[in-house]
C-alpha cells in the first residue's frame, strides 16, 4: 500500500488542526441571517407573475406553454377569459411571460411567499395585480449581496428591502426587464 | 461564619459543585462544538434562539424538546434493557466525576476510599461503553446490532492503551492518590512528565467516548448512528446527545487530574476556613477540563471518520506501541525521579 | 425454523448464502438511510465484507423519456433540467442539441461561449455537489459545508444571470434565454479565485488528511478494463485510467478555442475518482478565466434561424433577453437528432425524434448515474461496510438522474 509516509500523515493531522484553529479564531462566513438579511439578486430573479388584465387578449398561449399546467383561463364578467395561476404547480419558468404578446404578463421578484391553505396558492384574474403579502418576521430587511476582494468574500449591504407593492398602470410600451 | 456546619460540609460542597458544573460544562460544550464547527464551516452555527448569547439558549430548548418528545419502544426491542440501560449509562458515566476530589479538601469520599477514587473511576468508565454494547441488542436492529458489535471491538481495543497511559503515570508519581498525585504535579504537569502517555490518553479517550476520528460506532454513513438508531426522546438525550458527554466530561475530569495537574498551582487552605481558596481549586480543575473537552469536541470540524479496520490496527499497533514506548519512559523516570 | 424474531434477534435473518456458503446478514441500505439518496440495496455482509450488493432503483422514477413525448418540446427544458438540478446546464444543453440538429438550427456565436462559460460553473456545481456529498459520507461535515457553502455562492451568480439559483431554464434550442449583466462577470471572476483557494483547504481537510485519505485509497478498485466493460463514465471513467472526455474527443461548444486537459487517474480506486473530481474544478476555473477574457460581449442570443421566428418587436433585444413566442409556433421535423455532453458526473446523451406536430415523437435520454451503477456494483463487492458510503460517494451517484 504505497500511501502516505508517517512523518507526512503527522504534518497533515497538524496541519488540518492548525486550520481549524485559524478559522475558528477568525472565522469566513458567508451565512446571510435570512429573516433580517435577504440575497439581492438586483431583480433579475424570476419570481410571481403579476397580470395586467387590460392589456390580455385571451389568447391563451401562456396556459398552453405553461410546463406544469398551472395557468387556467377563468371566464370573467365581462365574457373574456383571463389567466390564473395556481402557485402550488408554478415553478416560476416565466415561460408564460416570454410567450405573451402583448406584454399583459409582467415579472416580479417577489420569491418569500407562503400560504396557509392551498386554495389561497390559486390566483385568479382579480387578484393578480396584488403581489402576496408575506408576514413580516422583522421589521426591516436588508439587502446584502457577496462581493469578492482580493479572494475573500465580503457581504455588502445594499438597502432594505420593500413591501411588494400593487402593480402600476400598464404602461404603453413594451417592458424589458434588465 | 454563621452558616450551621451541615452547610459547609465538604460533601455537600462537592456534591453541589460537580453537579452543577458539570450540567453546564457540559451545556457549553455541546454549545461550543456546534459554534467551533460553524465557525470551521463558514457558517454561524446556534442563533436565532437567543442573539445575544450566541445561541446558548439553543441547547436548552434542545434538552426541553428531548424531554416533551414522545417516547418510542419499538415493538422488536428488548424493552426491560432498553429502558433500563440509558440511564444506567449515564449513572455510569457520571460516577467517576464524583469518585475524584476536587481540591485537597473537597471530596465526596473519605480517606481510605479517595485513595482509590482514579482507579474506581476509571473502572466504572470501562463498565461504561460496555452499556452501549447492550443498547445496540435491546434495540434488535440490524444497524444497532452492527454498531454495537463495532462498539465491542472498539472497547477491546481503547481499553488497554488508556489503563497504560493512566498506569503509566501512577508509575511515575508512585502513587494511586489524587490528592498526592496533584500534589506532585506542582511544579511540571504529568503531560510534560510523559508526553507520550498524554498522546495515548488523548486517542484513547477520543475512541472511547467516539468523538471524530473514532465515531465508528455510531457512524452515521452506513449505520445511521448504530446502536442509538431507534432512540428518541429522552433516550437520545441520555445516550447519543447528551449521555457521551458526560463520559467524556468523566474521561477528561480524570485526565485533568492525571496529565493537566489539577488544580496545580492553587494550594488552598484547610476546607472550612479556606472555602473561597478550595473553590478557586476546583473552578480550575474544571477549567482544565473544560479545555480538553474543548480539544475533544474540535476534532468533529476538522476530521472525518477512520474506519473500523483502520481504527483497530492503529490502536493495535501504533497506540499500544506508544503506550510500551510511555511505559519505558515511565519506568526511567521512576528509578530517576 | 419456527421462533420469532423477537426471541432471537438478528440472527435468524441470517440467510445461506448458496450451497455450504457462509451466512451472512442482508442489509437495507435506502432509501431513508442518512447516506443513501432515494435508492435502496440490499447488502449482504459476511461479517465486515460485503459479498453481494443489489440495487433497487426506482425510487424517483418520473417518467421523464414519456413525459418528453406529450409536451411541446420548448415546455420540455424545465423538465429535463430536473434530471439533475445541480448539473442543470449541461442537461438542457444536450437536450438543446439534440432539438438543435432536428431542426437545423444554428447556434450564434456569443451563445456558443455562454454556453460553454455556464457549462463550465454547472460542472463547477456539481462537482461541488459530489464532493460535498462525498466528504459527509465519509463522515467530514465541514468538506460538507464548504461544498455546499461555495455551491450557494455560485448559484446566487446563477440567479443574478438566469433567473433561478437552482432551475435556470436557461439553454434554449439555438441560444440561451438570457444575457448576464456585467456584474455577474466581474463577482464571478472574484468567486474563481475564492473557490481555488477553498478547494484547496477542502483537500488539506479531506483529502490528504491522513483519516479521510485512509478512507479512499486502496477501496472501491476499478481496473480499466472493468471500467470500460461496465460502461462507467465521467470521474469514474477517468479514475480509473479511461482518457475520454465528450469535450474534447466530441468536441461541441467553444472549447476548442480554450487550453485544458483531461485529468485522468490510473489508481481507480475511490481517492483516484475525487481527485480527478478536485482536478476538474480547477480545470473548469481555468476555462471560465480564459473564456472571460475573449468572449464577445455583445451580439444576438439565439442564431439566425431560431431568431427568424421571433416576432419583430420582439426581436430588437436579443441581445439581451430571448422571448418564447416564436418557439412556441415552430413544430417538430420528421427527423432525428442528437445531443452530447460532458456533464459533472459522466457524458449526458439525448435522441429526439420529431413527429411534425409540436411533440417529439420519442426521447430518448442517456445520463451518466445509472451508466455508473453497474460499476459502483461491482467496485463495491469485497469492500468492507464501511467502505461502501466512501465508494458509494466517489462515483457520484445520483438517484433521480439515474431513475430518470
Amino acid at each position: 500500500m504505497a500511501g502516505q509516509k508517517l512523518g507526512e500523515a503527522i504534518k497533515a493531522v497538524l496541519d488540518v488542526i492548525g486550520l481549524g484553529l485559524k478559522y475558528t479564531i477568525k472565522p469566513e462566513r458567508l451565512t446571510i441571517y435570512y429573516p433580517y438579511e435577504a440575497p439581492d439578486y438586483m431583480g433579475r430573479i424570476r419570481g410571481w407573475i403579476g397580470l395586467w388584465t387590460e392589456r390580455c387578449t385571451s389568447c391563451m398561449i401562456c396556459a398552453r406553454i405553461c410546463p406544469t399546467n398551472a395557468i387556467k383561463m377563468y371566464l370573467e364578467k365581462n365574457g373574456r377569459r383571463y389567466p390564473g395561476i395556481d402557485y402550488g404547480r408554478c415553478i416560476m419558468c416565466h415561460y408564460c411571460i416570454d410567450a405573451c404578446p402583448t406584454y399583459a404578463l409582467y415579472p416580479t421578484e417577489i420569491r418569500d411567499f407562503a400560504f396557509y391553505k392551498h386554495e389561497d396558492m390559486i390566483y385568479t384574474p382579480d387578484m393578480m395585480r396584488k403581489p402576496p403579502q408575506v408576514p413580516k418576521l422583522v421589521p426591516e430587511v436588508v439587502k446584502v449581496v457577496h462581493e469578492y476582494r482580493n479572494g475573500k468574500v465580503v457581504k455588502l449591504r445594499v438597502g432594505k428591502l420593500e413591501e411588494p407593492k400593487p402593480l402600476p398602470p400598464a404602461p404603453s410600451v413594451p417592458v424589458v426587464e434588465s | 461564619m454563621g452558616l450551621p456546619s451541615w452547610l459547609l460540609s465538604p460533601r455537600l460542597w462537592d456534591f453541589l459543585v460537580d453537579g452543577v458544573v458539570s450540567t453546564l460544562i457540559i451545556l457549553t460544550i455541546v454549545w461550543a462544538e456546534r459554534k467551533i464547527a460553524a465557525r470551521v464551516q463558514m457558517r454561524v452555527g446556534p442563533f436565532h434562539v437567543s442573539p445575544r448569547l450566541g445561541g446558548y439558549l439553543q441547547l436548552v430548548a434542545d434538552a426541553i424538546r428531548f424531554v416533551m418528545q414522545e417516547v418510542i419502544i419499538t415493538a422488536d426491542s428488548y424493552r426491560v434493557l432498553f429502558v433500563a440501560l440509558p440511564p444506567l449509562f449515564v449513572a455510569l458515566a457520571l460516577t467517576p466525576s464524583f469518585l475524584v476530589p476536587l481540591s485537597p479538601h473537597l471530596a465526596l469520599l473519605s480517606r481510605p476510599a479517595l485513595h482509590y477514587g482514579i482507579l474506581m473511576g476509571i473502572a466504572i468508565l470501562f463498565y461504561t461503553f460496555i452499556m452501549v454494547v447492550g443498547i445496540g441488542w435491546a434495540v434488535n436492529n440490524r444497524f444497532a446490532y452492527i454498531g454495537a458489535a463495532r462498539e465491542a471491538l472498539i472497547i477491546t481495543a481503547y481499553e488497554i492503551p488508556v489503563a497504560t497511559a493512566f498506569a503509566d503515570m501512577f508509575m511515575i508519581y508512585k502513587t494511586i492518590d489524587p490528592i498526592e498525585i496533584v500534589a506532585k504535579q506542582m511544579y511540571i504537569v504529568g503531560a510534560i512528565y510523559n508526553p507520550a502517555a498524554f498522546i495515548v490518553y488523548i486517542i484513547g479517550v477520543a475512541m472511547a467516548t467516539s468523538r471524530f476520528p473514532f465515531e465508528i460506532a455510531d457512524y452515521e454513513g452506513d449505520v445511521a448512528t448504530g446502536p442509538y438508531s431507534d432512540f428518541s426522546s429522552i433516550f437520545l438525550a441520555l445516550t447519543y446527545a447528551g449521555g457521551i458527554y458526560i463520559a467524556l466530561f468523566s474521561y477528561s475530569l480524570l485526565g485533568a487530574l492525571v496529565f493537566l495537574g489539577g488544580w496545580a498551582p492553587i494550594t488552598p487552605g484547610p476546607w472550612p476556613a479556606d472555602i473561597w481558596g478550595n473553590l478557586a481549586a476546583a473552578a480550575f480543575l474544571l477549567f482544565k477540563t473544560f479545555v480538553l473537552m474543548l480539544f475533544f469536541v474540535f476534532l468533529r470540524s476538522v476530521m472525518p471518520v477512520a474506519r473500523l479496520d483502520h481504527a483497530l490496527s492503529f490502536s493495535w499497533r501504533w497506540v499500544l506501541t506508544l503506550g510500551v514506548i510511555a511505559t519505558a519512559i515511565a519506568a526511567t523516570e521512576y528509578f530517576v525521579l | 425454523m419456527g421462533l420469532k424474531m423477537e426471541q432471537y434477534g438478528l440472527v435468524l435473518k441470517e440467510v445461506e448464502a448458496g450451497p455450504g456458503g457462509k451466512k451472512t446478514l442482508e442489509l437495507l441500505f435506502g432509501p431513508q438511510h442518512p447516506s443513501s439518496g432515494h435508492i435502496r440495496f440490499f447488502v449482504e455482509v459476511d461479517g465486515d465484507i460485503i459479498v453481494d450488493i443489489r440495487p433497487d432503483p426506482g425510487f424517483v422514477h418520473r417518467t421523464m423519456e414519456k413525459l418528453g413525448e406529450t409536451r411541446h418540446f420548448i415546455m420540455n427544458v424545465p423538465l429535463f433540467e430536473r434530471l439533475s438540478l445541480p448539473d442543470a446546464i449541461n442537461v438542457t444543453w444536450a437536450y438543446s442539441m439534440a432539438v438543435e440538429r432536428m431542426l437545423g438550427y444554428d447556434v450564434s456565436e456569443r451563445a456558443e461561449y455562454l454556453r460553454t462559460l455556464f457549462g463550465e460553473m454547472s460542472r463547477i456545481s456539481v462537482h461541488l455537489y459530489d464532493l460535498a456529498l462525498h466528504a459527509i459520507m465519509i463522515g467530514s461535515s465541514t468538506g460538507f459545508m464548504y461544498g455546499f457553502g461555495l455551491r450557494d455562492l455560485l448559484v446566487n451568480l446563477w440567479a443574478i444571470a438566469t433567473g433561478a439559483r437552482t432551475t435556470p431554464t436557461w439553454v434554449l434550442p439555438g441560444g440561451v434565454r438570457r444575457a448576464p449583466p456585467k456584474v455577474f462577470y466581474e463577482r464571478l471572476a472574484g468567486f474563481l479565485d475564492f473557490l481555488e483557494r477553498k478547494m484547496d483547504e477542502f483537500y488539506r481537510l479531506v483529502v490528504k488528511n491522513p483519516v479521510g485519505y485512509y478512507r479512499l485509497k486502496d477501496v472501491g478498485h476499478l481496473s480499466k478494463e472493468e471500467a470500460a466493460a461496465y460502461l462507467a463514465t465521467g470521474p469514474g471513467a477517468r479514475g480509473s485510467g479511461i482518457d475520454w472526455d465528450a469535450r474534447r474527443d466530441m468536441p461541441y461548444g467553444v472549447y476548442k478555442q480554450v487550453e485544458w486537459e483531461v485529468k485522468v487517474h490510473d489508481e481507480g480506486d475511490s481517492l483516484a475518482r475525487t481527485l480527478v473530481r478536485i482536478e476538474e474544478v480547477k480545470e473548469s476555473a481555468k476555462i471560465i478565466r480564459q473564456l472571460l477574457k475573449i468572449m464577445p460581449m455583445d451580439g444576438p442570443l439565439i442564431g439566425h434561424n431560431a431568431a427568424h421566428k421571433i416576432p419583430p418587436k420582439d426581436r430588437e433585444f436579443l441581445n439581451e433577453q430571448v422571448r418564447m413566442s416564436g418557439y412556441y409556433v415552430t413544430t417538430t421535423n420528421l427527423a432525428e437528432g442528437t445531443g452530447l455532453t460532458e456533464g459533472g458526473r459522466g457524458r449526458y446523451f439525448f435522441q429526439v425524434f420529431g413527429s411534425g406536430t409540436e411533440r417529439l415523437f420519442r426521447v430518448r435520454i442517456s445520463t451518466p448515474s445509472w451508466q455508473n451503477l453497474r460499476a459502483f456494483m461491482k467496485a463495491t463487492i469485497g469492500a468492507r461496510l464501511m467502505d461502501l458510503p466512501a465508494i458509494y460517494g466517489s462515483f457520484g451517484f445520483f438517484p433521480p438522474e439515474a431513475d430518470r
